[in-house]
């Protein structure tokens, strides 16, 4: 599946691209489905057990499409964190 | 009145020592700083926040609310509980978003987005407001659970409410964010395994699952297992026209940053995440579970319908949960039950003590009357900010009947109005501040004039709350538009460091070019085609 991405260089990751937009289309069905599923589960309804499931597929599908990418963010960002909460602290201290 | 064997008050007094001691122990760490009082240093794997965020929004009044809706309309009443899904996109767009620019609070980030004096007054609006909005939830929840104590024990309301939230505060003033986390962490794993405990009991007790579905089906009432038995497209008890807008609110919200009012207690466990992916599984993971116990719970409530099916009084029905644990389980299970209820009572108390005084001292202290203060200062601040909410939810709490109407009114002005600005301001680079605070005074006029004026006046009919919502929206945004593109754009360094900061999603396009021409940003191939 190379139509996804899943080696990102720290100036890649920090743009939006199609792996966000398909989270974002992806996370709320996961909820929908994670619901439903559990509630019919338990009353032992077979599209029950089957919609559960399809929620967990879809859960691991979009950790895979964007785990990487949240991965270089994070470390690419780390290094920036310190100087970012100085520039904060003048702010609230009014030093600028 | 329920009767407590020595088993069940040993559960009871065992498990309140674990959870104070548990977050007494992380005095040392909370005391090192504001940043650790209040973020317990910005150093916490996903998990924790997330476990936080599930322990959170498990109060004393969830099972009430999620008991009223499910026995009302069954399986459908899951959708009223399905505003939490908000977290669904917020995980990777706006919580990325706010977790990069590293503001303590969501008050704070109003000024590293805005500039000038409109960025400042809405800081210390939304400071001012969350205080009081802490305050007013700790009065609520308190009072939850002194009805509950009332219901149990014959206690007078005001005891369990002072009781519980003083025993809480002994943690929050010693530890801070750290001692309400690490409560928040025992408490939600307690609180978990036995709301699963008690509603497998209650299906149990209802003839189990094949029991319940049969004899739903034998009382005609086989669509309570449908959560998608809509009543029509606009008329009748649960309208289609009225789950699309749950969903439009919930989901889309999620590009906002306020567009629910749990982005604030979310805000503050975004910023106690280690990274950015932290702060993302911690919201994503947190609100899952409550999705998943939402769920769990709905069954049991089913079964407690088949058990008593001609409830009428709201009150009544709306404790089902609670009768289930109360009325079925056995003695000495009993008091594990009350157990995991405190262990969810003082996972909300504590964090809206800390919360509250967040704003208090970074928002209100820090920035506006005392901005050289030291650290220490900023702690013992800090501390005096969670007595005073502390004192003030018993005063709430003990005015809770005259003013709760009013303050529901409240709320809903936040849902409906400030929902699109809310969304505005974090995608759109052209929304400045004087759009933002116009939203909310125009939003404060139009409520009044939608849900009660017009109406009273009989100039409008009643109309239902998904129509009440996009009218709002509607006239709002006729409101705070034109006042948007009357006044001056935000400051072009400001938004730049912002976007630098941030690097927000949406229409930022003039912002990302001339970052790009100060060389801030590595252009994008391609960028003359377009793009955000």
């Amino acid at each position: 599946m190379s139509w996804i991405k899943r080696r990102w260089t720290a100036v890649e990751a920090d743009r939006w691209t199609k792996e966000d937009y398909l989270t974002f289309v992806i996370s709320p069905l996961v909820y929908v489905l994670l619901m439903i599923g559990t509630a019919l589960s338990l009353l032992l309804r077979w599209y029950g057990f089957l919609l559960l499931g399809g929620g967990v597929v879809l859960l691991l599908l979009m950790l895979w499409i964007i785990d990487p990418k949240l991965k270089a963010i994070s470390e690419s960002y780390e290094v920036k964190q310190k100087q970012y909460l100085e520039e904060i602290e003048k702010i609230a201290r009014w030093e600028k | 009145m329920v009767h407590f064997a020595f088993l069940d008050w040993f559960w009871v007094i065992a498990f309140i020592i674990l959870m104070t001691v548990c977050g007494i122990l992380f005095y040392k760490l909370g005391k090192r700083s504001m940043a650790d009082f209040f973020l317990a240093g910005r150093g916490l794997p996903w998990w924790l926040p997330a476990t936080s965020v599930y322990a959170t929004h498990t109060a004393t009044d969830t099972p009430i609310w999620v008991s009223g809706v499910v026995y009302q309309y069954g399986l459908r009443g899951l959708w009223y509980t399905f505003f939490s899904a908000w977290c669904a996109i917020s995980a990777f767009a706006s919580t990325r978003i706010f977790r990069r620019s590293l503001a303590y609070t969501q008050a704070e980030w109003q000024t590293l987005r805005f500039s000038g004096l409109g960025a400042e007054l809405l800081r210390g609006w939304i400071a001012g407001w969350q205080v009081f909005m802490n305050m007013f939830v700790l009065g609520w929840v308190g009072m939850a659970m002194g009805k509950l104590c009332n219901y149990l024990f014959g206690w007078p309301q005001w005891v369990a409410l002072v009781l519980f939230s003083t025993i809480c505060a002994v943690y929050v003033l010693a530890a801070g964010y750290w001692g309400v986390v690490m409560s928040d962490f025992q408490q939600g794993v307690i609180a978990f395994l036995v709301i699963v405990i008690v509603s497998f009991w209650g299906i149990s007790v209802a003839g189990g699952p094949h029991g319940i579905v049969s004899k739903l089906g034998a009382m005609g009432q086989s669509w309570r297992l449908n959560p998608f038995a809509f009543s029509g497209l606009t008329g009748g008890d649960f309208p289609l026209v009225w789950f699309l807008t749950m969903l439009v609110i919930a989901v889309i919200g999620g590009f906002g940053m306020g567009t629910s009012i749990d982005w604030y207690p979310e805000a503050q466990r975004i910023q106690s995440a280690k990274t950015v992916r932290d702060a993302s599984y911690s919201i994503w993971s947190g609100t899952a579970l409550i999705v998943i116990r939402n769920s769990i719970w709905a069954v049991a409530i089913l079964g407690f319908f088949v058990l008593y099916p001609n409830i009428q009084e709201t009150a009544q029905y709306e404790m089902a949960w609670y009768r289930i644990g109360f009325e079925y389980l056995p003695v000495g299970m009993v008091g594990l039950f009350f157990a995991a209820i405190v262990a969810i009572h003082l996972s909300t108390i504590s964090a809206h003590l800390n919360l509250g005084a967040s704003y208090a001292t970074r928002d209100l202290y820090h920035h506006y009357f005392k901005p050289k203060a030291t650290e220490k200062e900023l702690v013992w601040v800090g501390r005096v900010s969670t007595l005073i909410l502390l004192i003030g939810s018993f005063i709430y709490g003990s005015m809770m009947k005259e003013i709760t109407q009013w303050l529901i009114f409240a709320l809903w002005i936040m849902a409906a109005g400030i929902w699109l600005p809310s969304i505005l301001q974090v995608v759109w680079w052209r929304f400045n501040s004087w759009g933002y605070l116009s939203s909310w005074i125009a939003n404060l006029g139009l409520s009044w004039l939608v849900v009660w004026v017009l109406p009273e006046f009989r100039l409008i009919p009643d109309l239902p709350d998904y129509l009440q919502f996009w009218i709002m929206m509607v006239l709002g945004a006729l409101i705070y538009l034109p006042i948007t593109f009357l006044t001056k754009p935000e400051d072009m360094d400001r938004l730049v460091k912002y976007y630098v900061m941030s690097r927000p999603l949406g229409w930022w396009k003039p912002v990302r070019l001339e970052a790009e021409r100060r060389g801030l940003v590595v252009p994008e191939a391609g960028a003359a085609k377009g793009g955000n």
